[in-house]
């Protein structure tokens, strides 16, 4: 039988590469989320190559191929990009002591002392306060640059490389562990794991599709109201729509604080307000009902509930991933009843 | 691009010897030995009609979603009822069909020999139950991988699938002569 197995030892060869660098990583820390993003790209990715392969190309050279195009596209991004991006920040740290910024915070501040002083904050200061997270965004910035870009550029050299050998291999990886199953098993496992693929499949790429359009289109509004860091609030509001319920009053308030630092006026905050809002029907109402299969019945409050958890245990990643994460639990467990109830296992 | 790779396995076809690319460009991009013609399984699924005229280079492919499966004495493959998930194809050994509850045998399978074709193109329940009588190796062909081939490669998912409806075809008229020729002789035995 070990002889005319489907997989030999060397075809094996990447997935024991895999492992071997997947342990590394566990031993350094903090790998868990470098494994969840390169399974979650890859498995997102997956119909890219195989739309590829469909046209011939060996699906090898269809891996290489879109995961050159996405190294390219960031390199590209770097180059054209970093400079504007690194320039805005800096920007963004003058514009809080700025005169037009001043007025907007003292405003602010003569509100809430005459508004919210029985709440005990009549003496507040909004100056210092503005200046302390200038000076703690300066030192993250700085953090950032020196500790965390080259920990950031090693897991972006180790999540494409695990996504190479998940998108190439993923079948193989596949069907080496559906034959670990029992005979009786085998066929409500592979029934299983088709569903689950399919339904995940679609809500994974339907909520990262969104994600990405939102995302332009937030940018393209700023661009249009004339906001600045237009592309940062886009990547950011895209980002943050992946959070279900919260992500898009994250995704308005960083729009809205520098609306209003950047123009000294309350009414540019407003065009933002509105603008988002418009957005958000257009999202909810145009492409979403286009990216068919977003959602998997979710009750609000389980996303909530794994929203917290998610965020409790992975930070910002965690958040990002607590919808499908549950998603996938209720798919798995939901599937696996129905399916179970269809064998005759007894 | 997609005809130079194209071209690649058919001359690797033919020549198997000939045209073989570099190791590491196999082992880096995936070229494995069978998908240059090299198929392990070739005498088995050669003569299965719904692989048939395929070239060596398609049944590798078709080798890859394969899953071999080995079953001993009196083990159940599948039970009546059970949702069909795809066909098999009985490498070696020999298995029952059978119906449920009466324990009717239906037909008595070998090398070379497959069952639960009709699954591959729909998911009805399994009309028999079937279990192997000697330790059997099987080789399971599933919709599920059917689907995905017809996606990254829709010529040969095309082939497979018009090759099964002609089978299928074929099946359902000899079935209707079945029908046709019960039906004479029960008329018949009601006149007598």
């Amino acid at each position: 039988m070990a002889a005319d197995r489907p997989h030999g030892p060397k075809e094996l060869l990447p997935l024991a590469i895999l492992c071997v660098f997947v342990l590394l990583l566990l031993f350094r820390g903090g790998a868990e989320k470098i494994v969840f993003s390169a399974v979650l790209l890859s498995y997102i990715l997956t119909p890219v190559v195989s739309a590829l392969e469909s046209r011939g190309i060996g699906r090898g050279i269809a891996t290489f191929l879109v995961l050159g195009a996405i190294v390219g596209f960031i390199v590209m991004a770097g180059i054209f990009m970093v400079p504007t991006f690194l320039e805005q920040i800096r920007a963004l740290q003058s514009s809080v002591t700025s005169a037009k910024a001043s007025a907007s915070i003292q405003e602010i501040q003569e509100g809430i002392r005459a508004y919210l002083q029985p709440l005990g904050l009549g003496n507040i200061d909004l100056f210092e306060k503005a200046g302390n997270a200038k000076r703690q965004f300066g030192e993250r910035v700085f953090e950032f640059l020196v500790k965390d870009a080259l920990a950031l550029l090693v897991a972006g050299v180790a999540i494409l490389f695990m996504m190479f050998f998940l998108m190439k291999d993923g079948r193989d990886l596949k069907k080496g562990f559906i034959e670990l199953v029992p005979n009786r098993y085998f066929e409500f496992v592979m029934d299983l794991l088709y569903k689950m693929d399919v339904q995940l499949g679609n809500f994974l790429r339907c909520q990262f599709t969104d994600a990405l359009v939102f995302g332009i289109l937030s940018s393209l509004a700023m661009w249009i109201l004339g906001v600045p860091y237009f592309l940062f609030i886009g990547a950011f509001a895209g980002l943050a729509n992946l959070i279900p319920y919260v992500g898009p009053i994250a995704g308005v308030l960083p729009a809205f604080a520098l609306s209003v630092l950047n123009s000294g006026t309350f009414s540019s905050g407003l065009h933002v307000i509105i603008a988002f809002i418009i957005l958000k029907i257009i999202d909810d109402f145009l492409v979403q009902p286009f990216l068919i299969s977003r959602g998997i019945g979710l009750h609000p409050l389980y996303v909530l509930v794994a929203i917290l958890i998610g965020g409790g245990l992975f930070g910002i990643l965690g958040m990002l991933l607590a919808a499908p994460a549950a998603g996938f639990l209720k798919v798995a467990f939901r599937e696996s009843l129905v399916t179970y109830r269809k064998y005759r296992f007894s | 691009m997609a005809s130079r790779v194209r071209i690649l396995c058919d001359v690797d076809l033919r020549n198997p010897g000939e045209n073989a690319m570099p190791d590491f460009r196999a082992r880096v991009f995936g070229y494995h030995a069978k998908e240059r013609g090299e198929c392990r399984f070739l005498p088995v699924l050669e003569p299965i009609p719904i692989f048939k005229d395929l070239t060596n280079c398609e049944l590798a492919a078709i080798e890859r979603i394969l899953h071999q499966r080995e079953y001993s004495t009196d083990e159940v493959v599948f039970r009546q009822g059970e949702p069909g998930m795809g066909m098999y194809i009985i490498q070696s050994g020999k298995v029952i069909v059978m119906t449920e509850p009466e324990g009717v045998t239906l037909a008595e399978l070998g090398d070379g020999e497959f069952f639960g074709e009709a699954s591959l193109l729909s998911e009805a329940p399994r009309s028999a139950t079937v279990i192997a009588k000697a330790p059997t190796r099987l080789l399971g062909f599933f919709q599920s991988d059917l689907y995905a081939l017809i996606e990254r490669n829709p010529r040969l998912g095309l082939k497979i699938v018009i090759r099964l409806a002609m089978f299928l075809g074929e099946r359902l008229k000899s079935v209707n002569q079945q029908v046709r020729d019960l039906t004479e002789k029960l008329r018949q035995a009601k006149q007598g």
